[in-house]
């Protein structure tokens, strides 16, 4: 029992000396079981493995043995074959043999050889039987040893059996007895356990009753303790909510009163306001009846109104239409009237071309009627005269003007040409620029705001001007300043060129003296720009040589101040109706000029020398012709002289002269030629 | 009067009156007859024959049943009694069980004679208590655990047994078994048969010496046994088949002639199992099975769905069968291969031993007693190191020596499946037992190692016996408790060397 291993006590707790003692005892019965049964069968089987080792003796055994006959065989049979081959031998050396006796001996000797080899097959037959006995015996005697091992094995395994049950049996009940010995003494013990189990259990039980009285007590007290202290707590409590109570039964009271107060004042109240609602029931009627009224007017002046409106509705309507028709005839109108514009146009311009080439025919025609006057008749040099209005073709109000582009690149054409043919230029260059400055001026003042304004260009175009030649660059940078400025057409150009010009005369006292011209052309220069031109015409000349441009003088850091300026004061004037007025006004009188102009192609002298010369020559004339009639009377007659002659001739000639007895002939002489 | 009819109808009155009077005269003896009549039911057959006499004799006491104080009820047999009676008795011809209820079926199995024609029983009857009385009439000894634990299989595999044993080629007629074999297919699973007889010219089997003799040399060509093919392919159960070709209880009369396994017997019986898809194991011994017919066997046997066991022990086979052997294990599930006391040498165990290196399946495998010496003993030892699931091998009476003990030794080492070594009979010598003992020492697996008359050292015999005493004592603790297989091993650790 106390013999257990610690491992198992811990497997099996409840049970651990019941199951240990029971367990060893099984244990110790399976290992001699185990044991028994395996001694037994090796018992059993030793008896196999020894007939085994037996087989295996006998077989190696049998092997030699055979072996050995074989071999014996072998031997025995070649030793016959060699005596049968010397008997067959000699069977040949018989049949040789011709004498009887000798071939009898050979025969004699030859059955002696026979006998022999049959003698000794027969030994070696006999022998093998002999083997072949002892074999049998051999086999008889193995069953018999087999029958006798079959016997022992038998009776070992009876043996065996029986051992093994007596075995199985005693250990079963040793196996039995520990068990039985092992409940006893677990029961004992359970016995004992239980016992002491009750015990206890009692004695805890006396314990816990004594614990309980003691505390039903000590409760009891308690309670009575309680029971007293609430009674008294209860009592205080009483008599303050009794004071309380008296207090609220005296406000009650007196809320009561103030009740009663308040009940009477809303009576009265209520009567007051029971009147004041009579009455303002009958002001509501009043009231009412009043909307009722004014309802009625304003349903009246509604439906006025919608028939108004509708009405107006209709008026507009028909109105519109109207204008939208008028609109539409207005702008047929107006297409028509810029048709028939275009058309007046281009008739006038057509029969003004057609009228200017007349006029020029007659004129040419006069001219040359002049030149031959001229240098026949009067046989004085002719020049041709020079009028600006001979090299103009077409109507004077259309000539287009020029951009400000075109103006800078003649300019800088000029330029070019400038050092080379100076005096030729000059002349054409008069007639496109403002003739107070000279194209140099203008040149250098673009050169300089072309240099300094370089901001308004934009970069990209710079990049494309690299490649390009010097005065096509500064084209090109101009185009783009102007531009960015706003200058479009030639007038801003030179407004630009005087400004920069006077500009510089305000600021440079040394020149002070010329700012009055220019000065005075100021106003006409922002009214009115034909007449700034026209200006300019009469007074190109003078000024010109005034005022010797001095752009060097213009400090380059002044140009954008100058730009500033000009910039602002370009914006002021800009009116784009006023000179299309202006323009139609001046057409006309520009034309009758021009007309007015062409008449006087021929001056009065020379009309004058016509005429004087055209009665001389009238007198001529009929001087001449008087000798004419005169040439001709006088070949009239010399005809008629010469026609009587040959009538006379005739005469004289014919037959009958001859028959006549005087010839007349003879009467007369007969002129000669 | 009265009375007489109303007993011989056994009218409902007369019973009830009956069963008053028993109650009243009676009342003590009732108490313990009561519960009886079912069982005193079984009382009459045995004295059937009697019946009419008795009935006779009752006839005459009927007068006096009120005065018998002896009659009572239980003597008087119930109608179902009767009839059961003569269910029994005419069972032959009118076969009626399933009809009955269950406790009748029962009682007329209990009743039913063992001789009836086993057409009629065959398959009518399950009851294993009526075959067992017919085994037991039959044959004094009868192992009902060689078949399965049931008497009807048992009766019918021992039948059909005994007629193929008896069976003559030539004169007996085969319709004798072939009869038998719509009734027992369905019960028969293994086939024992240890004697097939010769053809047989001359009316006694066993005549004399003289006339056997001149008959060997007339008869060797036709001494044929029966064909099983026609048999075991009506079998649709069957799973074992033991063959012994050859005589039993020849005496004297032993001839060559009479243990003889021909071609021709050896090709239908290739044929016959090559047939049979449910075969599990397969018995061919003591035939003088050569190499050439256990090629043709197993040639037949290769690719079997089900064969599991092989044994053609005690038989001549050589290394050329040994080699077919080889083949099959690689060719089929073979579980067990047995070549006991055969003619293996050296070449047939080396064949062997290359196959069962990488076979999966063969766990047993028995080369008692052939000639493999040390050569297929190395061989075979090599092929244990890789094998992982042989857990038998017998090697008794093989001529092995120590080169074939060092190498086992090592195998020991290795080796976790071997669980039985038989090296008796062999020349280990002191030193090879050594080494073996040496193995063994860090084996835990192996439970039996045979030495016997091994010329090993008594010492290294009993220390290796230890060794097997202590493994054995961890397979069994594994046994009882797989889960907890470390603790009770440690638990019983210091008791071991007690016990």
């Amino acid at each position: 029992m106390q013999e257990v291993p610690g491992e198992y006590l811990d497997r099996k707790k409840e049970s651990e000396e019941d199951r240990s003692k029971s367990y060893k005892q099984k244990e110790e019965s399976r290992l001699k079981l185990a044991k028994l049964l395996l001694c037994g069968t090796e018992l059993v089987t030793n008896i196999q493995v020894a007939t085994d080792i037996r087989e295996i003796h006998r077989r190696v055994e049998e092997e030699e043995i055979k072996r050995q006959r074989l071999e014996k065989l072998e031997s025995e049979v070649k030793t016959s074959q060699d005596k049968f081959d010397e008997i067959t031998a000699k069977w040949e050396e018989g049949k040789q043999k011709r004498i009887p006796q000798d071939l009898w001996d050979m025969l004699n000797t030859q059955q002696v050889h026979c006998a022999g080899l049959i003698e000794d097959k027969n030994k070696l037959i006999s022998e093998l039987q002999q083997e072949l006995k002892t074999k049998d015996d051999q086999y008889v005697k193995d069953l018999k040893k087999q029958s006798d091992d079959i016997c022992l094995l038998l009776e070992r395994m009876e043996e065996q059996v029986k051992n093994v049950m007596k075995t199985f049996r005693q250990e079963l009940n040793y196996i039995e007895k520990a068990f039985e010995v092992e409940r006893q003494e677990l029961l004992t013990s359970n016995k004992k356990k239980w016992e002491q189990a009750l015990q206890a259990h009692s004695a805890k039980e006396l314990e816990y009753l004594t614990n309980r009285i003691k505390k039903v007590e000590g409760y009891e007290k308690q309670l009575n303790k309680q029971r007293i202290w609430d009674w008294e707590d209860y009592n205080t409590i009483k008599i303050r909510l009794e004071q309380d109570v008296q207090v609220l039964e005296q406000q009650l009271q007196q809320m009561k009163a103030t009740y009663q107060l308040n009940q009477e004042k809303l009576e009265y109240n209520c009567q007051v306001l029971k009147k004041r609602d009579e009455e303002s029931t009958v002001i509501k009627s009043q009231q009412k009846r009043k909307i009722n009224r004014l309802h009625d007017s304003l349903n009246n002046l509604r439906s006025k109104y919608a028939q108004q409106i509708t009405q107006f509705q209709e008026e507009n309507q028909s109105l519109t239409s109207d204008y939208k028709r008028l609109m539409m005839q207005f702008k047929e109108l107006q297409k028509a009237m810029r048709h028939f514009a275009v058309v007046d146009d281009k008739q006038f311009r057509e029969i003004w071309l057609m009228n200017e080439e007349e006029a020029k025919d007659l004129m040419s025609r006069a001219l040359d009627v002049d030149r031959i006057i001229h240098t026949h008749h009067l046989g004085l040099p002719w020049t041709a005269p020079d009028f600006w209005f001979l090299r103009n073709v077409g109507p004077i109000s259309q000539q287009p003007r020029k951009s400000a582009t075109q103006i800078l690149e003649e300019v800088l054409m000029q330029a070019e040409e400038e050092g080379t043919e100076e005096t030729a230029s000059e002349a054409e260059s008069y007639l496109d620029l403002p003739k107070q400055i000279s194209a140099k001026t203008t040149r250098k003042i673009l050169m300089l705001l072309c240099d300094e304004s370089g901001f308004l260009i934009e970069s990209k175009l710079l990049s494309l001007l690299l490649p390009l030649e010097k005065n096509e660059c500064y084209l090109l940078r101009l185009d783009a300043i102007f531009s960015a400025l706003g200058i479009e057409s030639e007038d801003d150009l030179y407004k630009l060129v005087n400004f920069f010009l006077k500009y510089q005369i305000y600021h440079s006292p040394s020149s002070q003296e010329q700012t009055s011209p220019m000065s005075a052309l100021e106003p006409g220069e922002q009214t009115d720009l034909e007449g700034q031109e026209e200006e300019s015409l009469v007074e190109g000349e003078p000024e010109e040589k005034e005022t010797p441009p001095s752009p060097r003088l213009i400090h380059p850091n002044d140009v954008l101040k100058i730009l500033k300026a000009f910039v602002m004061g370009l914006k002021k004037p800009r009116d784009p109706r006023a000179p299309m007025k202006l323009k139609c006004v001046q057409d006309n009188s520009k034309d009758s000029e021009y007309w007015e102009a062409l008449t006087t192609v021929i001056p009065d002298t020379t009309q004058n020398l016509w005429d004087a010369l055209y009665t001389g020559l009238e007198k001529y004339h009929l001087i001449l012709t008087q000798r004419a009639k005169l040439l001709v009377e006088n070949g009239s007659l010399e005809q008629q002289n010469t026609e009587l002659q040959m009538l006379l001739q005739q005469y004289l000639d014919s037959q009958i002269n001859s028959e006549l007895q005087v010839p007349p002939t003879q009467v007369f002489r007969v002129p000669t030629k | 009067m009265q009375e007489t009819l109303a007993t011989s109808t056994l009218s409902v009155p007369s019973r009830s009156s009956v069963s008053t009077q028993d109650k009243f005269s009676t009342a003590g003896q009732t108490l313990s007859t009561g519960p009886r009549p079912p069982r005193h039911s079984i009382v009459p057959p045995p004295s059937k024959s009697k019946g009419w006499n008795s009935r006779t004799k009752f006839h005459q006491m009927r007068r006096t049943i009120t005065e018998d104080t002896e009659w009572s009820l239980a003597i008087v047999p119930l109608l179902t009694e009767l009839c059961i009676q003569h269910i029994v008795k005419n069972f032959q011809n009118n076969p009626l069980l399933k009809q009955l209820l269950p406790q009748h079926q029962q009682k007329v199995l209990n009743l039913l004679s063992p001789d009836l024609p086993l057409a009629v029983t065959a398959n009518l009857i399950d009851d294993e208590n009526y075959w067992r009385r017919c085994c037991t009439q039959r044959w004094p000894v009868c192992h009902v655990a060689k078949h399965g634990g049931s008497w009807k299989r048992l009766f019918f595999e021992r039948h059909l047994e005994n007629l193929i044993k008896h069976f003559i080629p030539g004169t007996t007629d085969p319709a004798v078994i072939l009869d038998l074999l719509p009734l027992c297919r369905n019960y028969v699973r293994r086939l024992h048969v240890d004697q097939f007889l010769p053809p047989v010219q001359l009316p006694p089997p066993h005549g004399e010496l003289s006339d056997s003799g001149s008959d060997v040399e007339l008869e060797e060509p036709t001494t044929d046994h029966y064909q099983l093919g026609d048999l075991v392919a009506g079998l649709s159960h069957l799973e074992e088949l033991d063959l012994v070709y050859g005589v039993k209880d020849c005496g004297m009369n032993f001839e060559w002639n009479l243990f003889l396994f021909t071609y021709r017997d050896c090709h239908s019986l290739a044929a016959t199992i090559k047939a049979c898809h449910t075969l599990k194991i397969f018995r061919l011994t003591r035939s003088k099975v050569d190499d050439d017919k256990a090629r043709i066997l197993i040639r037949s046997l290769l690719d079997h769905p089900a064969l599991e066991e092989l044994d053609l022990s005690h038989n001549l086979i050589g290394d050329r069968g040994a080699r077919a052997a080889a083949k099959l294990l690689s060719h089929s599930h073979l579980r067990v291969l047995d070549l006991a006391n055969n003619q293996v040498r050296a070449p047939g165990a080396q064949s062997l031993a290359h196959a069962l290196a990488h076979n999966t399946n063969l766990t047993s495998l028995n080369l008692r007693l052939n000639c493999i010496e040390d050569e297929g003993g190395q061989a075979l030892a090599h092929a244990l190191q890789t094998n992982k699931c042989l857990t038998t091998l017998h090697l008794g009476g093989n001529e092995l020596s120590e080169p074939t003990a060092t190498l086992l030794s090592q195998v020991l080492t290795v080796n976790t499946t071997l669980t039985s070594i038989n090296l008796s009979c062999n020349h280990i010598g002191l030193d090879g037992g050594k080494q073996l003992l040496e193995g063994m020492s860090d084996n835990k697996t192996l439970l039996e190692f045979d030495l016997r008359l091994s010329d090993v050292a008594q010492e290294s015999e009993y220390l290796i016996g230890q060794a097997l005493c202590a493994n054995r004592e961890a397979a069994h603790q594994r046994a009882l408790n797989p889960s907890h297989f470390m603790s009770p091993v440690m638990a019983k650790g210091p008791e071991n060397p007690a016990g």
